[in-house]
């Protein structure tokens, strides 16, 4: 642990969610009866989280904001590393620009998600459940689990962020106490207990192929590329072949770990349950936050991985095509608004692992491109959902209920068109089309030619399923005198009018966010 | 200079635009036809006068094509200065005549903003020269003829002859887009100078001058096509002398004038030219023989003057660097311009006093009329070729064109052209006597009787071809104002031009050149054609065309069936595209709506084996970790 520096400016990201957290529950201990304060509290630490990644945005190709930085070896890989002089130093916290934009777009989906989960009545009568501090400390925990996951190199910190970013998401779900969330959480528990014992295995394989138990390229090269380098010195590694298969069997079983939280085929079971279950804002934090912190988790080891020059990975397509075709397969058939965000971000996953294929820069860019156009979508058609709910709370979630909404309300139906469109890669959305044809670039340039053809069959596929939804939008209402009651829903708005922005923004300016990512 | 030139193009569009604005005005509608038109007169005289003659004038600039260089260009030259200021002063003299004409008319304001759009698309034509300018103009006449000619729209037969002129006209397009493209494609321009200079590729050089042939036949009325001209009578009496004097069927000549270096080089188009041009020219004047309606009858005699034109490019020799040889063609335009637009605008005002414009019920109606009888008199000789009038000297620079000519197309078009012209005094003759020989000589009958008769006569005809009922209803109705002053004006002003619109060709090279032999022969056939008709109508007490068997005549008045043979066409044409609406639907659309099927029952097998139970999702996990370890292994390279 020798020469451990710790730059408490580049911890600031994770440390504004976990003091907001300590915040909440003071506030909690004060000032029991006002409802809002947790979430006020929730807000502004998750908009600090926000403004406190901007710094690492800005970074060129390959530089990183480091701390926790440890130079030589570490523990018990030092024994087993070959002693080179000059070895980098390793830091155990490293946020490049890709790292500081998924931890950004974790923080505004959480602010979204916040202020569409924002409490109807000002002050708590004596009788009502102490929902609010519980709610909002639990979002602070999976988003700062999931922005310490994007940063995380060493093998401990990243699986105890990946958990934190997942536990309290379970407990989120069932807090809503009605049987549909129960059945959910449960789900989503007995899944994610499997998954997690998956991820500890591939971790454990990781180290016992590497030696390191840092997620990076260095270790990587241990396994395979080390010894051969230094011929001369002595090597603990007796049989390559084994060596690397051992690596090969840690990235996909790290691969099946995250992809139950990723809703990737066949992990994906619990998806819709879940979302069902819950309520809309914490739909939308599943939807949204939880997937940054698998696919930012995901990154973490296949950027690891990509210097062994593995030039692609079957089992990533076989699970991509599965997710995309059951998804919107799936997705065609719900009635449910809610149900059909689910099964579409199951299809979306398959989208955002499609470019993994290959993995190399381009491929991970690529599919952080397309997590964030998904996203920012997806926040949109949650937004509006949770509004409309809160409008006709009775059946607000069929898609019946969004017949004529052109007519009604003009502004909600044009981010939800554009949201749709995004999602379904049509023109007006164009940042959707963008992402796909982003995500399709490495599969095509890898000469994946069958993945390809599966992907655009899915593309038209999905059309139809968003379009559905759109046709109830824009067609005219007989019923119009059917509408719910109008309430005060300012806050609620303000998130669906950030988010509605963010993706007007980027569906006009595209190459912002491709700029983003380096 | 070149400002001129571009203000000639610009401002009549600009009036169209202002004129739809101001439509609910009319007096300020008027006032912006009347003036902009005039304004446009003034600068083609001076463009056409002005010293320096030749001019290459930027428009938008460049389109960035690529490969394909578009300069869009203007080009002012003696032709296009003459022709634009010929057009503009006819257009004026058109706008005049309709403030009057159409008085009583609630849309007056979109008849003279059309007219002026209209104008903007010939003179566009005239000035371009670039290939896709000329196509622009060229379409915008298509798409404001459509408008003209159902201005009347509230009348099924004025709607259906729009539609007729339209699509028959834009079939001919197709030859005429083809066309362009390809002489494009050839000089890899769409600049006249490099088309015309463009050498090699001889097949896409007799696409391209057939493709434009084809339309330019379609628009100029040729044989095949043309029917929708007599029709197009259904439009108002103004707009039949916009289309028919110096617009839109002329626009052909001068397309072909332009390319006529390069017809001049090519024998098989030219051929085309000449036989499509020999054949419409005496088929028409035939039908014009027989008609029985006056408009009918000025339509079938464009349709042949028409051909006249064409036949002078088909058949001249080959050009010389001092002469162009395009003199005769655009010569006998000019002179084809001013005595038909007199023509319809006379024809116009007579309908206006009669009430009707069917021959039967205009006999003996221009005695006592003044400057109309001395007007249409004027116009009938013109047309005739009676010297010294402009139509004389026109058409015998023709014949004389042809004679010079060689070759078989050359030879076809002599034969016509003498053919044509006994036919046109015949039946210029015929329709000045029916016009002018008082009824009451003729008839035994009383006088009111005969006005029974007549209007028989007039519904009996309208059934096959009522070219003016909106006139005749109109005047029915209420009457109309008698003719103001300035529109009286205007016709004799015309009038005056057939006279000594002769002195505005000698500016042209080659467009007067009369050869005594082929003079003399034509004087001697236009006189010999008149006795006969004068004879054979008993000194015009009776119609010449009843000594013709009634089935020719009822035939030749319907076009001989040429509409028939359209709707066949047309009907043709739909169910082809019904049979490949069916096609479409039921075999290529098929695999898609198989693919929705498929998606479906996949959705519902899917729907069954997700119930919300965790052993479920567990046991797919397992699989998936299964599936996943195996292929990651396997395949890891």
């Amino acid at each position: 642990m020798k020469g451990l520096t710790i730059d408490y400016g580049v911890l600031l990201p994770a440390l504004a969610p976990v003091a907001g957290l300590v915040l909440v529950l003071v506030a909690d201990l004060l000032l029991p009866r006002l409802r809002r304060v947790p979430y006020a509290i929730a807000g502004l630490a998750s908009l600090g989280s926000a403004a406190t990644t901007l710094p690492g945005l800005s970074l060129g190709g390959g530089s990183t904001r480091e701390t926790f930085c440890v130079t030589g070896g570490f523990g018990a890989g030092s024994s087993s590393l070959p002693a080179v002089d000059g070895l980098p130093q390793v830091c155990l916290w490293q946020a490049d620009a890709l790292g500081s934009t998924l931890q950004l777009a974790a923080a505004v989906s959480a602010l979204v998600c916040i202020a569409l989960a924002w409490p109807r009545s000002r002050r708590r009568r004596p009788t009502d459940s102490t929902r609010e501090p519980v709610e909002a400390v639990l979002l602070l925990a999976a988003l700062a689990g999931t922005v310490v996951v994007a940063a995380g190199r060493d093998v401990g910190t990243w699986l105890v962020a990946l958990e934190l970013a997942t536990l309290p998401v379970i407990a989120l779900v069932a807090l809503s106490g009605r049987r549909s969330a129960v059945a959910g959480a449960t789900q989503l528990l007995v899944t994610s207990l499997v998954s997690f014992a998956l991820l500890v295995l591939g971790v454990a394989l990781w180290f016992a192929a590497t030696g390191s138990p840092f997620l990076t390229p260095d270790a990587a090269l241990s396994s395979a590329g080390a010894f051969s380098a230094a011929g001369t010195a002595p090597t603990v590694v007796v049989w390559p072949s084994v060596s690397a298969g051992l690596v090969a069997l840690a990235t996909v079983l790290v691969l099946a770990g995250i992809g139950f939280k990723l809703s990737l085929v066949p992990f994906h079971a619990w998806t819709p349950t879940a979302y069902a279950g819950s309520s809309v804002p914490v739909a939308t934090f599943l939807a949204t936050v939880s997937k940054i912190a698998a696919l930012a988790a995901l990154l973490v080891v296949l950027r690891a991985v990509a210097v062994l020059g593995t030039p692609a990975l079957l089992s990533i397509a076989v699970l991509a095509s599965l997710s995309m075709t059951l998804g919107n397969v799936m997705a065609l058939r719900q009635d449910d608004v809610v149900r059909l965000l689910a099964w579409s971000t199951v299809a979306q996953a398959g989208w955002v692992v499609l470019p993994l294929v290959s993995i190399s820069a381009l491929g991970v860019g690529a599919s952080a491109t397309y997590l964030l156009t998904y996203v920012v979508a997806t926040l949109v058609a949650f937004a509006v959902v949770a509004v409309t709910l809160r409008d006709r709370p009775h059946d607000g979630r069929t898609i019946a209920a969004y017949e004529g909404l052109w007519q009604r309300s003009p502004w909600r139906a044009g981010a939800l068109a554009l949201a749709l469109t995004s999602l379904a890669g049509l023109p007006p959305g164009i940042i959707g089309l963008v992402g796909k044809i982003t995500a399709l670039q490495p599969v095509v340039a890898e000469g994946w030619i069958w993945l390809a053809v599966v992907a655009a069959v899915n593309a038209v596929i999905g059309v139809a399923v968003y379009l559905r939804w759109l046709r109830a939008v824009i067609t005219a209402d007989a019923s119009a005198a059917a509408f719910g009651t109008v309430t005060r829903r300012p806050v609620m708005v303000a998130g669906l009018v950030v988010a509605a922005a963010v993706l007007v923004v980027v569906s006009v300016q595209p190459d912002l966010l491709l700029r983003l990512l380096g | 200079m070149s400002w001129i030139v571009r203000m000639v193009v610009v401002l009549p569009a600009l009036a169209g635009l202002l004129g739809l604005l101001a439509r609910r005005q009319r007096a300020v509608a008027s006032a912006v036809a009347i003036s902009v038109s005039a304004y446009v007169t003034v600068l083609g005289l001076i463009q056409w006068i002005a010293p320096s003659r030749s001019a290459d004038i930027d428009t938008l600039g460049r389109l960035p094509l690529g490969d394909l260089a578009v300069p869009l260009h203007l080009l002012s030259d003696r032709v296009s200065g003459l022709v634009s200021f010929v057009v503009a002063l006819v257009v004026l003299a058109i706008q005049v005549f309709t403030a009057w004409y159409l008085r009583d008319d609630p849309r007056y304001g979109q008849f003279a903003a059309t007219v002026s759009l209209f104008a903007s698309g010939m003179l566009l034509v005239v000035q371009s020269a670039d290939l896709v300018l000329m196509l622009v103009g060229w379409e915008i006449m298509g798409w404001c003829s459509w408008l003209l000619i159902g201005h009347d729209s509230e009348r099924p037969a004025a709607r259906r002859a729009a539609y007729k002129a339209f699509l028959v006209t834009r079939v001919a397009d197709i030859g005429m887009v083809v066309g362009i493209v390809a002489l494009a494609a050839r000089a890899h321009s769409t600049d006249l100078f490099a088309v015309l200079t463009a050498t090699g590729e001889p097949a896409l050089l007799t696409i391209g001058l057939v493709g434009v042939a084809i339309g330019v036949a379609g628009k100029s009325g040729l044989v095949p096509f043309h029917d929708w001209l007599p029709d197009a009578m259904e439009g108002p009496t103004p707009a039949s002398a916009l289309i028919h004097a110096a617009t839109m069927v002329a626009a052909g000549t001068y397309v072909v004038a332009r390319l006529f270096p390069l017809y001049a080089g090519h024998d098989g188009a030219r051929t085309l030219l000449a036989v499509l041009a020999a054949v419409t020219m005496v088929y028409a004047a035939l039908l014009a023989f027989a008609q029985t309606d006056l408009k009918r009858l000025l339509a079938y005699s464009t349709l042949s003057q028409i051909a006249v034109m064409l036949a002078a490019l088909a058949a001249a020799p080959a050009p010389t660097p001092t002469d162009p040889r395009v003199g005769p063609g655009i010569a006998h335009l000019i002179g084809h311009a001013f005595f038909k637009a007199l023509l319809f605008l006379g024809a116009g005002w007579l309908s206006v006093l009669t009430g009707a414009t069917a021959i039967a019920a205009l006999r003996g109606r221009l005695r006592r009329t003044g400057a109309l009888r001395w007007s249409m008199g004027i116009g009938l000789a013109a047309l005739a070729g009676v010297p010294p009038l402009i139509g004389f000297f026109t058409k015998d620079t023709v014949i004389d064109a042809a004679l010079e000519g060689t070759g078989a197309g050359a030879r076809i078009v002599v034969v016509a052209l003498f053919v044509t012209v006994v036919l046109t005094a015949a039946y210029c003759t015929r329709a000045w006597l029916l016009l002018d020989t008082p009824v009451a000589a003729t008839a035994p009958a009383p006088d009111d009787e005969t006005a029974i008769v007549a209007e028989e006569d007039v519904a009996v005809v309208t059934a096959a071809d009522s070219a003016d009922d909106a006139e005749v209803e109109r005047v029915h109705a209420h009457g109309h104002e008698p003719i103001t002053l300035p529109a009286a004006f205007v016709v004799s002003v015309l009038a005056a031009l057939t006279v000594v619109g002769t002195l505005f060709l000698s500016s042209l090279r080659g467009a007067v050149h009369v050869g005594l032999v082929g003079a003399l022969l034509s004087v001697l056939l236009v006189a010999g054609a008149a006795l006969a008709v004068w004879v054979l109508s008993d000194r015009g007490r009776s119609d010449v065309a009843e000594r013709l068997p009634v089935s020719v005549r009822e035939s030749a008045v319907r076009g001989f069936g040429a509409d028939t043979a359209y709707a066949g066409f047309a009907r043709a044409v739909t169910a082809l595209a019904r049979l490949v609406v069916v096609l479409d639907r039921d075999v290529v659309d098929a695999y898609p709506r198989a693919t929705a099927a498929v998606a479906r029952g996949a959705g519902r097998v899917g729907e069954r084996s997700h119930r919300a139970v965790p052993s479920m999702s567990l046991l797919g996990l397992l699989c998936g970790v299964v599936l996943v370890a195996v292929l990651g292994v396997a395949a890891w390279r």
